[in-house]
């Protein structure tokens, strides 16, 4: 399961090892932002726990936040995916994070007891899960110094409505919008709950923008998803977004996932989502920019300055995923201000930030075409020559795989019975393969940039979907599943009103609820951008949880996994993310795992470092997840070394 | 078919023809000669496909039809108006491809940046710089086995890949039809990813395809697509009464084109209720979301006699007939025999096809209703033993039949392939696999085996002087046999790392016309210069494996049949005519 590391690869690890832990000694590494910095690199230069000694790691400090005593049954749908970060000494110097339901508490970091929280009190109808990824920290240097609100906090909420709060106390910033709030869906006469948001938003040269989360497959047309800029002082409106304009019969093409900026450049990177319906688009003719695109737009007018669209008449719901990673490319002397963009696909899209120019040649790769009466699919769509897919997208009848002969003849028997042409295959009115289905491939995680290594470590799921258009009458929606994803062992039907069909997705397994192609079934890859390509790979997660009976030992077959990772000067990777509770830490260089910890829940949150006091400390928020149909928790641990 | 029919084939265009001028530019606003221009509608006709997705048989569709012409040394082409919305794209090596919604004066052509001229280079070049680790056999083996279905070396072929996923092509490939030799797949998984990965990093090793040449202006090409993403025109025939008759291999469907008006009728071949889908071989492309080949419609000759197309349905055990009167088929059940593969009439209306996978040689006997069928001589008592026991492997349902495992020394099977009748009425067929020819006496039944030089006998035709032209595959040459004399002369093709599949003999112009698969061209040899031109093809990903010629005009005719079809530029299956213009 484990690939040769290339000769050099650790020692150009221990190299930078070595530079990165003399810089240390004069930065003090801190966390000032949900990716770690604004370009979403989930790297810190902090390296007291290293390689050597991360074996000793203990529990510093947990933290409850009460989620569980508050808000009782509704904990079942919640995701907790939320990344704490560190605020300046300036700002009081806080751990701040928030809750599904969007409270924010502020943590003393050493000792993880509570200073202060903030409630929104946010409308909880619909049925919607609810996740908050984090919150977003900005000086405002139009308020005085000393003042109320100079420090503050930006939370965009399930509700729309994206609130400022104090940094130093958790009250509203009252001179932002409404008592501290905008309003953000307007008057839509939306459903309730059809749109929220999730991720933190960016705030930047006295700008704060956010984008939304739409369900965006259970009716033609859903809200559009438009992304808005503020002004970071007072909240006025600056300008708006709509990646879908001249698409009158789709929506939302929504930005879910963090955006980065390139404050420098005044440039945003915008992640954009599935134009609607995910897995129809007859009625949305054209490739449907800027639908499943990576969009640079000027911060402060919101034009475009350069797309790329990874999927051209998206339909298999390939939102864009991941945060855009922003860092530098150095190859042949050269260094290029450069983004890197995972896509649930699997691949590694690479440009110049500033110019959109691939950095790896992106080749047209012919696809085959619909079979859906009137559906235009694209004939081709992108992909990088380098680096490699990160998962392989072919599953024939031959490759099943099973416990026994019986489940993997099973399995043998629905491959062969599936249409399937790899990626990119369109579902049809005939169970289809999706590989990888709407889960992905890579999630929001994203990745972990080993400082300036060109080395991108990646968290990637491995298990295959099918997916089915079933003819429907066109009646009112029936209601169906809302879910993002199938749940395993689960078939997801969902009504795509205002089209002749429902999707019905489910997760393609054995009898025994095994997945149908070989393990790993979730995976952690290492990725040399700059050779384009696969360093190492490794399976992440043990299953023994995931049977009717927990085994009493680890099985490590790989999870399926969601949350992301970071990297450190260190030479390790921290990451939870897996449906075995585990957090675990890997040494860069080759994927051993060095140490893991047993959580009370699993922890599908992104953990996070910093020093403090001359310690440096690894939390990780640990909350369950619902669609996995794991146990929830709103536990924050924090890990130390000790004295 | 005469040249002025040929040339009224435009009418969809220019019913009154009044012609415009193009003139194709570089960035300096200097005229380019060789530039290629293709007109094609901007809407496709709607097409009846209500037979669950299908063209239901007996209906008539009209294809789009596309023309491209070369600009001249004066970077000049000419089109006659169009009466149907149109639309252009101008296309030059090293230059990006321009698109125009109406024809204007001029058209300015970009060059490409080095980074996209490399990319753009065809699959052969790339194929060339791939040693394999300097083990030739492995690259024959891997070409012989791994390029006839579609190209090998275009850009998303060339993606890193590992060699995990590698061998996962492989492997699948191998449950498609190909015949990569188990004990190869590692290796060649490894070298695919060392040799592609290091050609990435050094694209400047890639040599730079062909140039254009000047006979472009010369000629012009017409393409009538028909079917899908999923259909693929495999061989075809002209027929004396003035209509292309193309089989479409994946859709058990016969097109009967009408070339002067791009409309073409559906003819549907039955099959046995009981008939599962790839017919007695099985279906190895069950994931495929569309197939209906129960028959494999796949070569065609025509009765001189009374003008019935004789096909040869390589999933059954029969012989088709299409009576070209009363557009029914007749089948003609053998009785032994496995793939019927190429097909030929002689001059006495008895039809002679190969049986590639029995290793025979069919004949049908019209008069009396009756097949003969021609043992060619195994190669050794292994494989004579298999011959005898295919019936009992037949017996065996597809799914439960056991799969043969190729090994690079013995290659499988011998598989007879090209078969053509020369003048004097002895009939010629190759091996592939076993690179030996065969001669049948068609009087006594003798049968005489010579041995073939090179590697990879495809598919061979009769000069007018009863000379043999073959294609041998992975050693890329044409090859010719003096029967006479017993002497193999092998010519280099003029491009380098090609795949030759098909060729055929323009007898009266005594010219050889060679596909070339890998280089997105078709070339053409002239006998008595030995001289080459290379024309290239209008889409990328241009896969032939038959090749037609119009006796009263030369005009050249060949299908686009890339597997899978919506790997090639367009997506469509297209069939292409070369005309010659006139001065």
């Amino acid at each position: 399961m484990r690939s040769p590391v290339p000769d050099s690869l650790p020692s150009l690890i221990s190299s930078l090892i070595l530079l990165c832990c003399t810089f240390t000694a004069t930065a003090a590494p801190h966390w000032l932002h949900y990716g770690g910095d604004q370009g979403g690199r989930h790297y810190s230069e902090a390296g007291q726990i290293n390689r050597s000694n991360v074996d000793q790691l203990e529990v510093a400090w947990v933290f409850q936040s009460g989620d569980m005593e508050r808000y009782g049954e509704e904990m079942g749908n919640t995701s907790t995916q939320s990344t704490p970060i560190l605020l300046p000494e300036a700002a009081g110097q806080s751990l701040v994070y928030c809750t599904p339901f969007n409270r924010v508490i502020a943590l003393d970091p050493a000792d993880g007891s509570r200073r202060w929280s903030f409630d929104p009190k946010i409308d909880r109808g619909g049925d919607r899960p609810f996740r908050c990824r984090g919150v977003s920290y900005a000086e405002e240097p139009r308020a005085a110094a000393g003042d109320t609100c100079r420090h503050r906090l930006y939370m965009s909420t399930h509700d729309r409505r994206l609130w400022a709060i104090d940094a130093t106390t958790g009250k509203p910033c009252t001179g932002f919008g409404e008592g501290g709030k905008v309003l953000l869906s307007g008057d839509q006469g939306l459903v309730p709950g059809e749109v929220s948001n999730s991720s933190a938003p960016v705030v930047a040269a006295g700008i704060v923008v956010t984008g939304s989360t739409v369900i965006d497959f259970v009716r033609a047309t859903t809200p559009r998803g438009t992304v808005m800029a503020f002004d970071s002082y007072n909240g006025k409106p600056l300008w708006q977004f709509d990646p879908l304009v001249g698409y009158p019969n789709s929506g939302s093409a929504n930005v879910w996932a963090p955006i980065s900026v390139d404050v420098e450049n005044a440039l945003l990177y915008l992640p954009t989502s599935a134009a609607s319906p995910d897995y129809y688009g007859v009625d949305r003719p054209g490739d449907g920019l800027y639908a499943n695109s990576v969009v640079a737009l000027d911060l402060h007018s919101g034009r475009v300055r350069w797309h790329f669209q990874h999927v051209r008449h998206d339909l298999w719901d390939y939102d864009t995923p991941a945060q855009p990673i922003l860092f530098d490319w150095r190859k042949n002397g050269e260094v290029i201000p450069a983004l890197a963009q995972l896509t649930k696909q699997g691949f590694v899209f690479v440009f110049n930030r500033l110019t959109g120019a691939p950095l790896w040649e992106i080749t047209e790769q012919p696809v085959p075409p619909s079979q859906i009466p009137g559906e235009r699919s694209a004939a081709t769509q992108p992909k990088p020559i380098a680096p490699p897919q990160l998962l392989n997208p072919f599953l024939m009848p031959s490759d099943a795989w099973g416990l026994t002969p019986w489940d993997r003849g099973n399995c043998a028997r629905q491959l062969a019975e599936l249409e399937n042409l790899g990626l990119f295959t369109p579902n049809s009115e005939q169970l289809t393969l999706m590989f990888p289905g709407s889960l992905g491939g890579p999630n929001w995680g994203g990745g972990a940039l080993l400082g300036d290594s060109g080395l991108l470590l990646v968290n990637v799921n491995n298990v295959a979907f099918t997916g089915q258009l079933i003819p429907a009458p066109q009646s009112a929606d029936s209601g169906g599943d809302r879910q993002d994803h199938p749940a395993a062992g689960h078939r997801m039907r969902v009504t795509m009103k205002g089209t002749p069909y429902d999707i019905e997705i489910g997760s393609l397994q054995s009898p025994l609820g095994i997945p149908c192609n070989p393990p790993p079934w979730g995976k952690l890859v290492a990725v040399d951008l700059f050779k384009g390509t696969i360093a190492w790979e490794t399976a992440l997660g043990s299953v023994h949880e995931m049977g009717p009976v927990t085994a009493p030992f680890h099985i490590e077959w790989g999870t399926p996994n969601l949350g992301g990772g970071i990297a450190t000067a260190g030479g390790l990777f921290f990451i939870g993310a897996t449906m075995d509770r585990q957090i675990r830490a890997f040494d860069v260089s080759n994927g051993d795992t060095l140490w893991q910890y047993t959580l009370p829940v699993d922890a599908t949150a992104t953990p996070m470092t910093y020093e403090y006091k001359g310690r440096q400390y690894v939390v990780i928020n640990a909350g369950g997840h619902h669609m996995f149909g794991r146990d929830a928790g709103d536990y924050v641990y924090a890990f130390v070394l000790p004295h | 078919m005469h040249f002025h029919t040929l040339m009224a084939g435009l009418f969809l265009f220019a019913p009154l023809a009044q012609a415009d001028t193009l003139t194709v530019k570089n960035e300096k606003g200097e005229p380019m000669a060789r530039a290629m221009v293709t007109q094609s509608p901007i809407s496709q006709p709607e097409a009846d496909l209500s037979d669950d997705g299908y063209a239901p048989d007996g209906v008539t569709n009209t294809s789009a039809v596309a023309l491209t012409r070369f600009t001249d040394s004066a970077g000049e082409v000419e089109f006659d108006s169009a009466t149907l919305p149109v639309r252009y794209r101008a296309r030059a090596q090293g230059y990006v491809d321009s698109y125009l919604d109406a024809l204007e004066d001029e058209v300015i052509l970009q060059p490409m940046t080095e980074e996209q001229y490399i990319a753009s280079y065809p699959s052969n070049v790339w194929l060339s710089q791939l040693s394999f680790g300097g083990d030739e056999e492995l690259k024959k083996a891997f070409l012989l086995n791994c390029a006839f279905c579609h190209q090998q070396a275009s850009p998303f072929m060339r993606n890193e890949r590992t060699r995990e996923q590698w061998l996962s092509v492989i492997e699948r490939m191998n449950t498609y039809g190909a015949r990569l030799p188990d004990e190869d797949h590692a290796q060649v998984a490894k070298l695919l990813q060392e040799e592609y990965r290091q050609l990435r990093e050094h694209p400047e090793q890639v040599p730079e395809p062909r140039a254009w040449e000047p006979q472009l202006s010369e000629i012009e090409m017409t393409e009538w697509p028909i079917g899908d993403g999923f259909s693929q025109m495999h061989d075809f025939l002209l027929h004396p009464n003035g209509f292309i008759y193309i089989g479409d291999n994946l859709f058990d469907r016969i097109y009967e084109l009408d070339p002067d008006t791009g409309a073409y009728t559906v003819y549907k071949v039955p099959h046995d209720e009981d008939m599962g889908l790839g017919g007695i071989m099985g279906n190895r492309f069950k994931v495929f979301p569309k197939m209906y080949n129960y028959m494999g419609v796949h070569s065609f000759a025509y009765s001189k006699k009374d003008g019935n197309i004789f096909i040869t349905p390589s999933m059954q055990q029969a012989l088709l007939e299409f009576d070209i009167k009363t557009k029914q088929f007749i089948s003609h059940e053998m009785p032994g025999g496995y793939y019927p593969h190429t097909i030929r009439v002689d001059d006495k209306d008895r039809v002679w096809f190969t049986l590639a996978l029995s290793s025979q040689v069919a004949m049908f006997d019209r008069t009396e209703g009756e097949f003969t069928l021609y043992d060619l001589p195994a190669r050794g008592v292994m494989e004579w033993l298999i011959f005898k026991s295919l019936p009992i492997m037949f017996s065996i349902s597809p799914e439960n039949r056991p799969q043969p495992s190729p090994d690079r020394e013995s290659t499988g099977l011998p598989m007879p392939y090209g078969i053509d009748i020369a003048p004097d009425g002895m009939v010629w067929v190759a091996r592939l696999y076993a690179n030996d020819l065969a001669s049948i006496d068609p009087d006594s039944g003798e049968i005489t085996m010579i041995d073939f030089p090179f590697n990879g006998p495809r598919r061979l035709r009769i000069d007018a002087d009863g000379n043999l032209w073959i294609v041998a595959f992975q050693d890329s040459l044409l090859v010719k046999y003096v029967p006479g004399t017993g002497t193999f002369t092998s010519y280099d093709l003029p491009v380098i790392n090609e795949v030759p599949y098909a060729l055929n003999v323009d007898r009266d112009r005594g010219v050889v016309w060679v596909n070339g698969n890998q280089s997105d061209t078709i070339l053409s040899f002239d006998i008595a210069s030995e001289s080459w031109k290379v024309y290239p093809m209008p889409r990328q990903r241009f896969f032939t494996r038959d090749i037609e010629i119009s006796e009263e005009d030369g005009a050249v005719y060949t299908t686009n049949s890339h597997f899978p079809t919506w790997q090639s530029e367009g997506g469509v299956p297209t069939l292409l005519r070369i005309t010659p213009l006139s001065e």
